[in-house]
């Protein structure tokens, strides 16, 4: 501690150069928070899914709907606690830029089956008694400015259907960006032989421990039938959509590799430079008595303490951010946009690993010389 | 007067470790930024190069895609006897086709993805062109059996020549892989029309595709069927069709390679900004010895400028080589307007590369101009005495 001083004035000797290594740092940072974040979006689905619920669909593919009939035989299956249909409808609300998820469900059981969803009491009462009524979540009153009371009408290339309804509530909790309206409702607008019929059924299982067998027996129930159902978990059904994506995850970790092995050759260039600059001074500090492992020490606290003041400028600055303006209403299927503090934690750490990698080899070398090869330098 | 440019060269070649890493990282971010870029093109070009000139493809009004498009056999029969449907053997070149998506597992997971199945007729083949069969043989018209693309078949389980997969309750049998010049096909199951009606239970088709007899005639046509009001149809270019798709499927990818690289960039212009300002105070002296010797301000700048521009030549030249291996990879993602898969090969083509390197000089050329300012502005007399 007593050579604190002495990294201090090193660091501040060429202050342009620890600005600009600082600077890099934190660019560099930013981005890796950034993308581990878009990671984290992408696994939401799996995390935080229900482990009390299942979704049931056709076996073949989610475009063929399945019979409002299979939902009594749902409800006879053991461990079952509750079942509603679950529509996707695909309306468009104005114009196709404003995308956003609408499902067609049973109004009544909707507060207990998904119980994440949060509302005022009022706000139930008025959803549930009103066919036409329905709910958004709290981000989309901040995209489009949704009043209770105010009719909206969404476009449904799906069902070919343009659709009113009244909103009756905002909801918070979840997917903020996501519109519940009375699936009875859109059953009445149908055309015969579309009526009667569920894109997906939600179930919620008694215990977790309910959850595979309720699937295997709903999925026997059904097999023989015009519409055999695959029943997963919500976990499932969600890693089913991240796997749709295909390679994504595995190239935003290839990018987030190739930006920290750039961040390692700029940090690793800046510290080889530093310290072959200083080769004379360190045959002086040897000539004084200086060891080895000393010379080696003041340049790698030099480096870390850049690479420390780097990393929390880079990581508070995206945590701000992030916090003070949420990206995720922008982006579309994207539930929030706030890095997790294991991110932030991670990419410190990677700074301060990088801050010792990069310098460690060059300064063991020079601290090797003997005094004489040290003091001869030119540099 | 010009510094020679053995100066420059003889400097990059001195402080190699240096000029190495300077130019790797800069490799790096076109590296990055050709990955992105590589993937949304491979998207892109299988879209575009998807629909031929002279076919118009008619779905239902209001529907964004085949899949939630509906016509009837009526419908179908107005159409392919409309003015300027193309004839062949006096028979007009229409194909009612239908659409249906079935969800399989991708090999080694347990989830997987959706893959558009295509009913199709003997027509179909005509009005596509790069259509082959590459193993096994056709389908028979009237019995369920399928022909899978060769890619999809090496994405996903149980779509090989042999296997059996499932449409409502109809077993088809793979009889044959196809292939087709990397086209949005590509990434489908074709079957018969007729057992893919009758397994589905419907009457009618998703989309209806026709040759025209010239560029006039699919204009004129076009506009005839989605202005008519008894029809509720829309028809329009197959071209633009697939084009329209670009957007949905490639569009957040470009936007993140720009995100990204000019992130990157500007980590990397700070970095190269480092090299250069360490170079120029290395060279002091030697700036001094140079003006003595006559050189001029401006030329001392430019020597500076240009041996950071071609460092981040050199680099960009390293992010390329890095990237172009991509060209050999084929991969798959979901194209959401079709809400299945689209199978496709990365592209690094020319443009994209001669975009790079310029990306990379510009990165040098900017992170190198204040270092080079510096040098030329040094006097003489404390140059020398430095």
């Amino acid at each position: 501690m007593k050579f604190a001083k002495l990294i201090f004035k090193n660091i501040l000797r060429n202050k342009r150069r620890t600005l600009l290594t600082i600077s890099s740092l934190v660019v560099s940072l930013f981005l890796i928070i950034c993308l581990a974040t878009i990671l984290t979006e992408f696994d939401r689905g799996t995390n935080e899914a229900s482990p009390l619920r299942l979704v049931a669909r056709h076996s073949v593919s989610l475009t063929f709907p399945l019979p409002m009939a299979h939902l009594q035989k749902i409800k006879s299956v053991p461990g079952v606690k509750d079942a509603m249909p679950f529509s996707w409808f695909g309306g468009i609300y104005k114009d196709e830029k404003n995308f956003f998820a609408n499902f067609a469900v049973d109004a009544g059981k909707l507060k207990g089956i998904m119980n994440e969803l949060k509302m005022s009491d009022a706000e139930w009462q008025a959803f549930t008694s009103d066919k036409q009524g329905a709910i958004v979540g709290k981000k989309l009153v901040m995209l489009y400015g949704f009043t209770p009371g105010q009719r909206i009408t969404l476009k449904s290339p799906i069902y070919n259907a343009d659709v009113e309804f009244i909103i009756r509530g905002v909801y918070s909790g979840s997917d903020e960006k996501t519109l519940y309206f009375h699936h009875e409702y859109l059953n009445d607008l149908l055309p015969e032989g579309r009526k009667d019929m569920s894109g997906m059924f939600t179930i919620l299982a008694n215990t977790p421990e309910d959850v595979p067998r309720v699937a295997q027996a709903f999925d026997s129930m059904t097999i023989n039938t015009d519409a055999p159902t695959k029943t997963e978990s919500e976990r499932e059904f969600a890693l089913s959509f991240q796997t749709m994506m295909g390679g994504m995850k595995t190239f935003l970790y290839a990018i987030m590799a190739a930006i920290t092995f750039s961040l390692l050759l700029v940090m690793g260039n800046t510290m080889a430079m530093t310290v072959r600059e200083r080769t004379k001074e360190v045959g002086t500090l040897k000539a004084i008595g200086f060891q080895r492992g000393t010379i080696t020490a003041l340049f790698l606290g030099e480096s870390l303490i850049v690479a420390c003041i780097g990393a929390a400028i880079g990581v508070a600055g995206a945590a701000l951010l992030f916090r003070s303006f949420d990206l995720s209403l922008y982006i579309p299927n994207f539930i929030s946009f706030v890095p997790t503090n294991e991110t932030l934690a991670i990419a410190f750490g990677l700074a301060i690993l990088v801050g010792f990698v990069s310098v460690v080899y060059s300064a063991y070398r020079v601290s090797g010389l003997t005094i004489a090869e040290a003091l001869r330098s030119t540099e | 007067m010009a510094l020679p440019l053995k100066y420059n060269i003889r400097n990059i070649i001195v402080r190699k470790g240096s000029t190495l890493s300077t130019a790797f990282t800069i490799g790096l971010t076109v590296a990055v930024f050709l990955m992105v870029m590589a993937l949304a093109r491979g998207i892109d070009m299988t879209l575009s190069s998807s629909g031929e000139p002279l076919n118009m493809i008619v779905l239902r009004e209001g529907s964004t895609a085949e899949l939630n498009s509906s016509l009837s056999r009526e419908n179908f029969n107005d159409l392919m006897f409309l003015d300027g449907v193309e004839r062949e053997a006096d028979k007009p070149l229409a194909s009612g086709e239908l659409v249906t998506l079935i969800y399989k597992a991708r090999k080694g997971m347990t989830q997987g993805s959706n893959v558009n199945v295509r009913g199709v007729g003997p027509n179909s083949f005509k009005l596509r062109t790069g259509f082959q069969t590459v193993a096994g043989r056709l389908f028979q018209p009237g019995l369920t059996e399928a022909v899978v693309s060769k890619r999809i078949a090496e994405r996903f389980q149980g779509l090989d020549i042999g296997d059996k997969f499932r449409i409502q309750t109809t077993d088809y049998t793979v009889v044959g892989l196809f292939d087709s010049a990397g086209k949005a096909f590509e990434s489908e199951i074709w079957v018969d029309i007729n057992s893919l009606a009758s397994t589905t239970k419907r009457d009618g088709y998703s989309s209806v595709l026709m040759r025209v007899k010239d560029s006039n005639a699919l204009t004129a046509l076009s506009k005839r069927i989605t202005d008519d009001p008894k029809l509720h149809l829309k028809a329009v270019s197959e071209r633009t069709f697939y084009e329209d798709q670009q957007g949905t499927a490639s569009g957040a990818l470009k936007g993140l390679a720009v995100f990204i690289s000019f992130i990157m960039a500007v980590g990397a212009g700070f970095a190269g900004m480092n090299t250069m300002y360490a170079a120029v105070a290395r060279r002091t002296k030697e700036i001094g010895t140079l003006r003595v010797l006559g050189f001029s301000r401006l030329s001392i700048l430019v020597a500076f400028l240009l041996e950071s521009i071609a460092i981040a030549v050199i680099g960009a030249v390293i992010g390329i080589i890095i990237a172009l291996p991509l060209n050999f990879v084929s991969t798959g993602t979901s194209n959401w307007v079709t809400f299945s898969e689209i199978a496709f090969n990365f592209k690094v083509t020319f443009d994209l590369m001669l975009f790079a390197l310029i990306f990379g000089g510009v990165i040098g050329f900017v992170g190198s101009l204040l270092p080079s300012i510096r040098a030329s502005r040094f006097k003489i007399v404390d140059a020398l005495r430095a």
